[in-house]
């Protein structure tokens, strides 16, 4: 063998082992699988709606490492090089994983809140329930408190369907409901604090008339439930009472179902006939009540074909343990016979919606 | 000498732009990916994930397999497996496309039967709210009844609201709760007047 000839032997098995060995490296398919494994498990997992950038990130990376496996896989064998392929399907595959693990997160924090913020509107409530007394205060806040137990109850739905946001917005929109209701009942307290030295005057002028004549009087305090019988200026004796369905108003016009607040007279006496047990009648609307009738439908604050309303009376048959007439005093029979031995026609009748200050 | 050397080019000319004359599937692409653009307006990541993502796969498939057959020498080139994947990844797109519209269709088909549901079930409490028996004693209960009614009509504007936007399943999951209070109303009225109706 000619010298010539081995040492071109030589170069051709180097050359040889040389491609055999680089034209050996063979596709990252198992990269490719597993970067595609890892998206559809980061889709299914609620990456599209929850981490939808790190999602389209890591599609965008899939389909570059792809495409550079393809350009890779169509080179001759010795010019084939997938490194660059398969880093790109591996960075797929960990942004993927990213993707995954904060789609998780998300859903896992926004379900913890929704489920927080749905206890704490049910705790709201429920306080607001109690506030309300269930007797109906006022419609106005009532109409409010429905709108938001309604809201309770679709953000319910909303979590079993696992529409987190949705629920969270049901939330929030369940509490402007609320902070109405707290608007309303706020309002009232005020109105009712500019009332209290009225009525306390109230309270005082017919304690010091029942004094100076020695005379029996009935004062009815409407936040305590109570009836107060004095005589001499003194209580000799307290009823429970039950008042019109809608009591912690002042009366404003028929059917309103609040009791008149004012300084009132007995004008007639039904021992027997009633149809509640026996009543007393008293002189609802007084003067002061028809002024302010008048005053407010001249506001328009009530209906022009509105009535003011009467026969306004202390009569039995009470003793349900709610608010449920009319806007009359109702007392349980045995306390109205009682009542009607000691008060008759002319016997003054001072109807406050409380009073804190006796004299 | 010179003559046969001619030749000799002259066929491998020929050849060689004979065998480059395979072209990459431009039109197949197109339409592959108009397809593609219609499934994603038709919504359907979100109403038949699986099968967006598997015919995406099939068109990365077509995708890869044109960049391979670029990426090879002029004469080696061959596109045909590449086109026959673009037709099937089109294929399967508008398929996709097709299904998601059919599903959407389905939930608001189920959403609008609840809708209308839910109206009689309202009408039906308002019916039962003005029947309710009227005294002493209930006007404070039928208030309260007046003012569910009027939550419960308010939820299902909200609702109303969410289906006119597309959203139908929240707009399904409002509804689902609206109709619990409405049938709740009718059911305590109807207790109620049995109640009085025993009593005397």
């Amino acid at each position: 063998m000619s010298k010539y000839y081995r040492s071109n032997l030589l170069l051709c098995s180097i050359i040889g082992g040389f491609l055999f060995i680089v034209g050996c490296q063979k596709p990252p398919t198992a990269a490719l699988e597993g970067a595609q494994a890892a998206l559809d498990s980061a889709a299914a997992a609620g990456a599209v709606r929850y981490a939808l950038e790190p999602y389209r990130q890591a599609e965008a990376t899939l389909k570059t490492g792809w495409m550079e496996l393809a350009r890779q896989n169509g080179r001759l064998g010795p010019f084939k090089n997938y490194k660059m392929a398969d880093s790109l399907l591996s960075l797929a595959k960990l942004q993927a994983g990213d993707a995954k693990r904060l789609a998780r997160t998300r859903i896992n924090d926004l379900a913890t809140r929704a489920e927080s913020e749905r206890k704490a509107l049910f705790d709201e409530l429920l306080g607001w329930r109690e506030a309300l007394n269930g007797s109906l205060v006022l419609y106005k806040a009532e109409n409010y408190w429905s709108a938001a137990e309604l809201g309770l109850n679709i953000c319910e739905n909303l979590l079993a369907q696992k529409e987190y946001d949705a629920a969270i917005e049901a939330v929030a929109d369940a509490r402007q409901s609320l902070k109405q209701v707290g608007a309303v009942l706020a309002e009232e307290i005020n109105n009712q604090a500019q009332m209290l030295v009225q009525w306390r005057n109230w309270v005082q002028e017919t304690v010091s008339n029942s004094r100076s004549n020695g005379s029996y009087a009935l004062i009815v305090d409407k936040s305590a439930h109570r009836a107060y019988l004095i005589k001499g200026g003194k209580v000799t004796r307290t009823y429970d009472c039950e008042l019109g369905y809608n009591s912690a108003r002042q009366k404003l016009f028929q059917g309103d179902g609040a009791t008149p607040e004012g300084k009132y007279h007995v004008t007639k006496a039904r021992p027997y006939g009633s149809k509640y047990h026996k009543a007393l009648l008293i002189d609802y609307p007084n003067a002061m009540d028809r002024r302010r009738f008048a005053e407010n439908k001249a506001k328009g604050i009530i209906s022009r074909r509105a009535g003011i309303g009467k026969n306004i009376e202390i009569h039995g048959d009470g003793g349900r343990n709610k608010d449920w007439t009319e806007g009359c005093v109702a007392l349980t029979n045995e306390d109205m016979k009682h009542l009607m031995r000691f008060v008759g026609v002319g016997t003054p009748v001072t109807i406050v919606r409380r009073c804190d200050k006796w004299p | 000498m010179s003559k046969r050397l001619s030749v000799i080019v002259l066929a491998a000319f020929v050849l060689i732009t004979l065998a480059g004359c395979s072209k990459p599937p431009e039109m197949e692409m197109q339409a592959a990916n108009a397809a593609f653009d219609a499934a994603r307006t038709a919504e359907a990541e979100q109403y038949v994930a699986d099968s967006y993502r598997a015919a995406m796969d099939s068109l990365n498939a077509a995708n890869a397999m044109k960049q391979e057959q670029d990426a090879k020498f002029a004469l080696f080139r061959s596109y045909g497996k590449s086109k026959a994947l673009f037709v099937k990844a089109e294929a399967m797109a508008k398929q996709v496309g097709i299904d998601a519209a059919a599903e959407k269709e389905r939930v608001k088909a189920q959403v609008t039967e609840l809708m209308a549901q839910v109206r009689t079930a309202l009408d039906a409490a308002k019916t039962a709210i003005d029947k309710a028996p009227k005294g002493k004693g209930s006007k404070a209960d039928i208030e309260m009844f007046k003012n569910d009614h009027a939550a419960a009509e308010a939820g299902y504007t909200d609702a109303m609201n969410d289906f006119n936007a597309g959203k139908y399943l929240v707009a399904k999951s409002k509804l689902e709760a609206v109709n619990e209070k409405a049938k709740k109303i009718e059911e305590d009225i109807a207790l109620a007047t049995a109640k009085k109706t025993g009593k005397k």
